[in-house]
């Protein structure tokens, strides 16, 4: 509460006015006061203080229901963040095992600097091809150790497998 | 239960939103606050729309209420709502001024509401300055001491007493001559 009533007003107007204007400002505030309470203004209707309640119960019940309203829509935005989130998870894991299952060359290869070596059935092949070669260069030089026809036969045999196995994958 | 207690608790439930809490500050205060309004501008109808401005803004303000005195307060919205609404007026008549100058001297003179007398006293405040008026209507209905009205005002409380006691002078003498 205020301290109106613990004011002293002798004092206080002592401060800031000689000793008559003091008495003076002092005694013009009291009749001013009496004059004011003599003139009571008129007091508001029951009807206006009424309505005056009334609205405020009615802005108190609007703030509340706004601020619900806010609490609701941000559970909402939660609720839907999280499952976005998870549905984003759930959406990158279903594309990476998908890459996996589609592939048909393993990772490995796509990043190897030298396919023949880094996979076994290339070079397997290769290595057979290479035999092959020098085998048909040797026949033709005639410095292999064999009975000639029986070695094209092999030869020739030899090619079709490969060529079967090849086709086989 | 002190008067300084139970006013605690109310704003302790107004702070919370209680309508009933509202409920009892209103009951304490429109008297004043009304009565306030009234001799600043002496219509009754203006009064109420400035009492009903009040107490929503309150509503919406309470909040921002830290403690200290609640009469200063109060009565700082109060006396903000005061200077708004003379604010709008001036600004229509200076509208009304630029389509009609014969309407700029009823604009100036006191207004009331149909049916309604003024009294004496209302006369004469009428004959001070908005200002000084406000200023001795703040003494007399907020019941705010010297210091209090001084801080609320943002000024020197030497400044305070000297221009409420010109204007406490002058309307004595208009009283007293009416008298």
């Amino acid at each position: 509460m205020n301290n109106r009533n613990e004011e002293n007003l002798e004092e206080l107007f002592g401060k800031f006015f000689n000793p008559e204007e003091a008495g003076q400002a002092e005694e013009d505030i009291r009749k001013t006061e009496q004059i004011l309470s003599e003139n009571p203004a008129p007091k508001p209707d029951e009807e206006l203080i009424a309505d005056i309640k009334a609205q405020v119960t009615a802005v108190l019940l609007h703030k509340t229901a706004f601020r619900q309203t806010v609490y609701k829509v941000a559970a909402v935005a939660a609720i839907f963040l999280v499952l976005a989130g998870i549905s984003v998870k759930l959406f990158e894991k279903q594309q990476s095992e998908r890459i996996q299952y589609a592939s048909i060359m393993p990772a490995v290869l796509w990043e190897s600097d030298d396919i023949i070596t880094d996979d076994a059935d290339l070079a397997v092949l290769n290595a057979e091809i290479d035999q092959i070669e020098n085998d048909a260069i040797a026949l033709r030089l005639g410095t292999a150790n064999s009975n000639g026809n029986g070695d094209l036969t092999e030869l020739e045999t030899e090619l079709m497998e490969i060529d079967n196995d090849f086709w086989k994958g | 239960m002190t008067n300084k207690d139970n006013l605690a608790k109310i704003l302790s439930g107004c702070k919370v939103g209680e309508s009933e809490s509202f409920s009892q500050l209103i009951d304490i205060y429109a008297n004043r606050l009304y009565g306030y309004f009234y001799r600043l501008t002496g219509d009754k109808n203006i009064s109420d729309d400035l009492l009903s401005e009040l107490f929503v803004k309150l509503v919406e303000k309470i909040g921002s209420f830290k403690g200290g005195v609640f009469e200063s307060w109060l009565w700082k919205i109060a006396s903000n709502i005061f200077y708004d609404y003379l604010r709008d007026k001036q600004r229509q008549s200076k509208l009304l001024e630029k389509q009609k100058s014969q309407l700029e001297l009823k604009s100036t003179e006191p207004r009331k509401s149909d049916g309604e007398q003024l009294d004496n006293l209302q006369r004469q405040l009428e004959k001070l300055d908005a200002d000084t008026k406000e200023l001795v209507m703040l003494r007399f209905y907020s019941q705010l001491s010297f210091k209090e009205i001084a801080q609320m005002r943002a000024e020197p409380i030497g400044t305070t007493l000297s221009k409420l006691h010109r204007g406490i002078k002058k309307l004595r003498e208009l009283m007293e001559q009416k008298l």
